[in-house]
């Protein structure tokens, strides 16, 4: 197969190149110009049910389906004559003839294609003097999705998907004609760690997620990028969240997390641990300094970075590479990771620099990676050695200071409580509240990898810097301002938080 | 006729690892127990590699494929256009008249299998009925018992 062979055809009078073998829908989107489609996806194989895509070819006395059809050369393809218009509208004519058209209670409103395509190519007046057929309006299908087979267009995304990436083939396309629905094999329902992104891939309402159902509009969503930081592989996730007004008490900020695109590392799809990251931005998070694990009303941040300055300054520099003991870990950044070299093994020149992290799961082989911190290189890449805490060199140090929750994932409650009630000065820098914070004499809230800007070094050695997706909650500051801020204490010279 | 593993395995082993061969294979199973059985759909998704649900779809989109037992004689009225306009309608009302059931019933003894399909793509011969592969062509509500005295006659021999 020549892979670069290139083909020369004309869409709507305009020379187009692309690739041989291309679809003419691929090849049309290419060069800027949309052709409406419902069971299209570039992740999934074509299966050319919808009918949407249909164009005009010269030469070819019916409308093509584009989304099947393969370039050649010379071939002259209009997609947006009267033909192909008239076309167009009856196709929603038809899938619109037996939806329920209950926009106004469907959570798919505001990013649905049916919707999308009847305000672009529809806009027919209604001739449906019939009553609807009826059907089921809530199915439980697993893993807190619901199907609602009025909504459904039939495209097979679903069916497709669940039995070309997962390949666990749940659900399928039963009876036929106007009899037609999706379902599940009796007691068989969807269980697999991607069933997400059938919320995702969806063109309609008809799949639905639990967790977001009736909660929010779409059109509230500010949608951010980001990369996941729950495993090793650095999938690009969208970040939704509400901004604009103040939230009521309890409300969430952020809504959804769902699948970013980045065919060098995920495709199209996330796995389910990634898409449930959406819990840890909003939930168990420390929105003010603790002291012994009791909210300190008059400390800021600052006050408790100063407090850490002032233990290390009470070591005498020659004992400090012994008598301060360090524990980061592998959700910092790149750049949160450099600072921290340069502060505590270039600057102190502590000995006891120590990573923490979740235990490793199990890869799945799709995209969920054993390792469950997300920049495990990145610590490579920075010039420190991922060692493992010992107990000994912590309960042995004069000073503490330890960035994550993570201790507890690598000694038993007990073993840690009396190691660390043999250090004089500790401190804790987290992001979530847990067992640890009575443990320590100050706890300092930080964001999670959503509220900031940096890098991560994936599993594949990939680098990819990711910007700020959600404003950071309240009374919380990045890693990098607590490092640059502890370095300027202790007179040191680190550069700061925003140097890449 | 029970459908015991033994005899399962004898229909399913020659297409083993075909994705391609589902209709066959269903169509092989339904000759043999007038049905399809859910062990059978279970058994064939899991030789041929496909997804259960799939065999599902296979099974429920065809009208020849039967869910549920059928029995030994299938009595198919056509109720098509031409049938129905010729009075498809008033033999299938003296088919359940006589058989005691409705259309997609199966007799409580076993014997009958009541149909009514659209079309049969016969229509010069309509109002047109099927029972046990053999078509019956102008059919009349009276001409009904004959046929089914007829189906009766090729069990005995």
């Amino acid at each position: 197969m020549s892979g670069a062979a290139r083909v020369g055809l004309t869409i709507d009078g305009r020379p187009v190149e692309a690739a041989a073998g291309a679809s003419v829908l691929k090849a049309a989107e290419a060069a800027g110009i949309a052709i409406p489609h419902f069971c299209y996806h570039p992740g999934l194989e074509i299966e050319g049910n919808c009918r949407m895509c249909l164009v005009e070819i010269e030469g070819y006395p019916k409308l093509e389906l584009s989304c099947s059809t393969v370039v050649r050369e010379g071939m002259i393809v209009r997609t947006s004559t009267d033909r192909v218009r008239a076309a167009r509208k009856d196709v929603l004519e038809f899938l619109l003839a037996e939806h329920p058209l209950d926009c106004p209670i469907c959570d798919k409103a505001g990013e649905c294609l049916l919707q999308d395509h009847y305000g672009l190519h529809g806009r027919y007046a209604g001739r449906m003097a019939e009553v609807r057929e009826r059907r089921e309006k809530k199915i439980p299908i697993g893993r807190g999705l619901i199907l609602d087979r009025e909504r459904c267009v039939l495209c097979t995304r679903c069916v497709r998907f669940l039995r070309q990436v997962t390949r666990t083939g749940e659900l399928g396309v039963f009876e036929r004609a106007v009899g037609s629905e999706l379902g599940l094999a009796e007691g068989r329902p969807v269980d697999n760690d991607y069933s997400g992104n059938l919320v995702d891939i969806c063109p309609v309402g008809a799949i639905t997620s639990e967790d977001f159902r009736f909660r929010t509009r779409a059109w509230f969503l500010d949608r951010r990028p980001s990369v996941c930081p729950r495993c090793a592989r650095g999938c690009a996730v969208v970040v939704e969240s509400v901004t604009g007004y103040p939230l009521a008490a309890g409300e969430r900020r952020v809504y959804r997390v769902t699948a970013g695109v980045n065919p060098a590392v995920n495709g199209h799809w996330i796995c389910d641990l990634g898409r449930e990251g959406r819990r840890e931005i909003d939930e168990g998070r420390l929105g003010a300094v603790l002291r012994k694990g009791v909210r300190e009303p008059g400390l800021a941040w600052p006050g408790a970075v100063a407090g850490i300055a002032a233990a290390v300054r009470s070591v005498p520099a020659a004992e400090r590479p012994g008598g301060v003991a360090v524990v980061l870990n592998a959700r910092l950044t790149s750049e949160e990771l450099a600072l921290a070299r340069e502060l505590f093994v270039a600057g102190l020149g502590l000995r006891n620099v120590f990573f923490a992290g979740l235990k490793p799961g199990r890869a799945d082989g799709l995209l969920l990676t054993a390792e469950r911190m997300p920049n495990g290189r990145g610590v490579l890449e920075a010039g420190l050695s991922p060692r493992p805490p010992a107990l000994e060199a912590l309960a042995a140090a004069r000073v503490l200071i330890v960035f994550g929750p993570y201790l507890t994932e690598h000694f038993e409650a007990g073993a840690l409580g009396r190691a660390l009630a043999a250090v004089p000065a500790k401190f804790l820098v987290s992001a979530h509240a847990g067992p640890l914070d009575r443990l320590f004499d100050a706890v300092l809230p930080v964001t999670v990898p959503a509220e900031k800007a940096g890098t991560y070094t994936n599993i594949d050695g990939l680098r990819q810097g990711f910007s700020r997706a959600v404003e950071p909650a309240p009374g919380v500051v990045p890693e990098g301002a607590v490092l640059a801020r502890l370095a300027r204490s202790l007179g040191l010279d680190i550069g700061d938080a925003d140097a890449r | 006729m029970p459908v015991s593993p033994n005899g399962l395995e004898v229909l399913v082993r020659r297409y083993r690892g075909r994705r391609r061969a589902l209709i066959q294979v269903l169509q092989d199973i339904h000759d043999r127990y007038r049905w399809l059985p859910p062990e059978a759909l279970e058994r064939v998704a899991e030789a041929l590699g496909v997804p259960l649900v799939q065999v599902y779809g296979v099974a429920t989109f065809y009208k020849s494929f039967s869910l549920t037992p059928r029995g030994r004689h299938v009595c198919t009225v056509c109720l098509g256009t031409a049938c129905h306009v010729r009075g498809g309608a008033a033999v299938l009302e003296e088919f359940e008249r006589r058989l005691g059931i409705a259309a997609g019933r199966t007799t409580s003894d076993g014997r009958h299998t009541l149909e009514r399909v659209n079309c049969l793509g016969a229509c010069a011969l309509a109002p047109l009925v099927v029972v046990d592969g053999h078509y019956h062509g102008q059919m009349t509500p009276v001409k009904v018992g004959a046929v089914l005295a007829a189906a009766a006659k090729d069990e005995a021999a």
